[in-house]
């Protein structure tokens, strides 16, 4: 068996798998199919100081090999999330390492949420999500902008004690200059790609199948647009790199490590197959032990050029 | 809470009914003994290339030997593909999924409203449900009208409704259920197109009558972890809704929470 022991930094997980945010919900459902404590992490889905209703129906369309969704972040706000039992307090019981997923729609909104976290028992790390194409204040358009990119990573490291990682958009010319940014304002992490923005319309109805309009693209459409997003990022950065999406195999895991992922999640694949993060897990360790590699360092990086 | 769990179910039967409408019945054991009358099942449809949902289905029926039935109705590719799989492949069924529909009590008369494949909703309903009551189906036209005899052999009354009067009364099954209303001890339950299912929350407004309804949303996950398959409830906030999740608090919701902003 080899070692599958991850360290980002001072964040040490058992394996390299992880849920992507938004896509896993508060982890109380897919609880009812694993143990939670099975998973490298749980990503929670995206926390606002105020609760959040989110965006009109429809919200989500199936398009070629992946699915747009416009779900406006709906969410119980942070103080719901920290005190109501079917959140942290079930996450805590379920022995999971929780990274949460953190917005706002102004940097003071960020640093309320990372305040409010720091310190409460059971949370392993915040992720900034500077980069939801779906709300029409903040998100994107703090990914999209380097100074603004900037001023909230510094702000939210200011306020919390967690390692903080920044969860990047692909909807930028060059990625890695946003990265070194972040990571001089001191980002511990980086993680990649958010969904790509995009549309799809009913030809009948003329309408947009969102009612957004626009909605966020992910699953298997988008890996190769990822996958390229974490390599020139590997190439231009020296914090841990958390890689995603349109993981559905164990073969697009590795794909991620060989390109410079040091952990990788798993998004749009926990919808069709819930098992999907398990699977992964198992047969990221018989890669492993079949290629004759003792661990996943030895993988990270490691692409043949 | 609910429990569920995916399955590999064996296709044992998958024929034509009626129509666009077919009947496909699964070895499916496990899922088969926790259903209750309501919930639905989320269906992995094989050979489906580059389209990668699932698709939710009604749970028709099930038996005492672990058979659980589904009626469906080919609208678009998913349900196209699967009226295509034969007997001895596997699916791959998560379920059994969302909230139920609460069983008459003793006394209580049924009256069961559904249109199209809604009627496919309510029959394990009707097949537990202590009194016999009535259902009223309502069908484009005779051709899309279905499940009439099964409901008859459960011994409940049908009464009819098409838009083009090819059968039964002319016009919408809403008339129908509204000369019903006004009866004591009944106990109203709807499935079928959303805008039927708030037609009926619309006509019990203001009148003392609770219905449970059966909201037909578009899902993604199915198990409540994307928030993609939402519904305004009534909520005691500003705005006096909030979003539900229909796969996980629905997809039977009460009459009285369902919020019209129409
Ligand atoms: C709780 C629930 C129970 C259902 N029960 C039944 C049932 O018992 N029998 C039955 O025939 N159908 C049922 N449906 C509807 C069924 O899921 C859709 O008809 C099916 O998903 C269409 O798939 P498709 O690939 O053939 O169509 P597509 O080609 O994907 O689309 C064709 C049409 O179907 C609609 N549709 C697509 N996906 C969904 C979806 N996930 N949910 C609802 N509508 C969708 C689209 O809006 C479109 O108008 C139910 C839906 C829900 C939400
Ligand atoms: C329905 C849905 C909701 C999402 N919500 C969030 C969110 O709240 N915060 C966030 O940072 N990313 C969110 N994402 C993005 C995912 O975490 C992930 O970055 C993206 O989907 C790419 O991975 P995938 O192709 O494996 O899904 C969401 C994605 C989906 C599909
Ligand atoms: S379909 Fe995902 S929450 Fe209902």
């Amino acid at each position: 068996m080899a070692n599958l022991t991850t360290n980002l930094g001072k964040l040490v997980l058992t394996n390299p798998v992880m849920t992507a945010s938004g896509t896993f919900g508060y982890g109380e459902e897919y609880a009812k199919f694993y143990p939670l404590k099975q998973l490298g992490a749980v990503v929670v889905k995206g926390i606002s100081p105020f609760q959040c209703h989110g965006n009109p129906m429809p919200r989500i369309c199936e398009t070629s090999s992946g699915m747009l969704n416009a779900i406006g972040l709906q969410n119980p706000g942070v103080d719901n999330f920290i005190n109501k039992p079917e959140y942290l307090p079930f996450l805590r019981k379920a022995g999971a390492v929780v990274i949460v997923n953190i917005w706002g729609k102004s940097v003071e909104d960020y640093c309320a949420v990372a305040e409010k976290l720091d310190g409460v028992e059971g949370i392993a790390a915040l992720e900034i999500n500077i980069s939801c194409p779906n709300i029409k204040e903040g998100g994107i358009a703090f990914g999209t902008d380097p100074v603004l990119a900037a001023k909230v990573v510094s702000s939210v490291r200011k306020k919390t004690k967690l390692p903080v990682i920044t969860k990047l958009s692909p909807n930028v010319t060059k990625v890695s200059e946003f990265a070194k940014i972040v990571v001089g304002e001191g980002a511990d992490m980086i993680s990649l790609i958010n969904t790509y923005p995009g549309m799809a319309i009913d030809i009948e109805t003329r309408k947009s199948r969102i009612a957004n309009i626009t909605g966020g693209l992910s699953g298997p459409a988008i890996k190769p647009i990822a996958i390229k997003m974490v390599y020139e990022t590997a190439n231009a950065v020296d914090v841990p790199i958390i890689g995603m999406g349109g993981i559905f195999t164990t073969a697009d895991a590795i794909e991620f490590f060989l390109a410079g992922a040091d952990a990788v999640a798993i998004g749009t694949a926990n919808f069709i197959d819930p098992m999907t993060p398990i699977k992964i897990i198992s047969g990221i360790n018989e890669y492993l032990d079949s290629h004759g590699y003792s661990g996943i360092k030895e993988l990270v990086g490691n692409l043949a050029i | 809470m609910c429990q569920f769990q995916a399955e590999q179910s064996k296709i044992i039967n998958n024929c034509n009914i009626k129509g666009k409408y077919y009947r496909i019945d699964f070895m499916c054991e496990k899922i088969a003994e926790l259903a209750r009358p309501g919930q639905f099942v989320h269906v992995q449809i094989k050979n489906m290339g580059e389209r990668l949902f699932r698709r939710p289905f009604s749970i028709f029926d099930v038996s005492d030997d672990g058979v659980l039935s589904i009626i469906y109705k080919v609208v678009g590719y998913g349900t196209c593909v699967l009226s295509g799989l034969k007997n001895g492949e596997i699916c791959d069924i998560l379920g059994p999924l969302g909230n139920s529909y609460s069983i008459p009590e003793i006394g209580e008369t049924p009256i069961i409203t559904a249109g199209g494949y809604g009627a496919a909703s309510t029959y394990l309903l009707a097949k537990n449900s202590q009194t016999k009551g009535k259902v009223l189906l309502g069908a484009k036209n005779k051709d899309e009208l279905i499940l009439c005899d099964e409901y008859k052999r459960l011994g409940f009354d049908v009464e009819i409704a098409t838009d083009d009067g090819s059968c039964g009364y002319s016009g919408l099954v809403t008339d129908l259920l509204a000369y019903f209303l006004k009866e004591a001890g009944i106990k109203i339950y709807g499935c079928g197109p959303n805008s039927m299912m708030y037609a009926i929350t619309k006509m019990l407004k203001g009148t003392s009558k609770i219905a449970e309804l059966s909201l037909d949303e578009n899902m993604c996950c199915g198990v409540g972890a994307c928030f993609g398959c939402v519904i305004k409830v009534v909520a005691k906030n500003e705005k006096g809704w909030e979003y539900k999740r229909s796969c996980n608090e629905g997809p039977v919701f009460k009459s009285n929470e369902i919020y019209l902003d129409f």
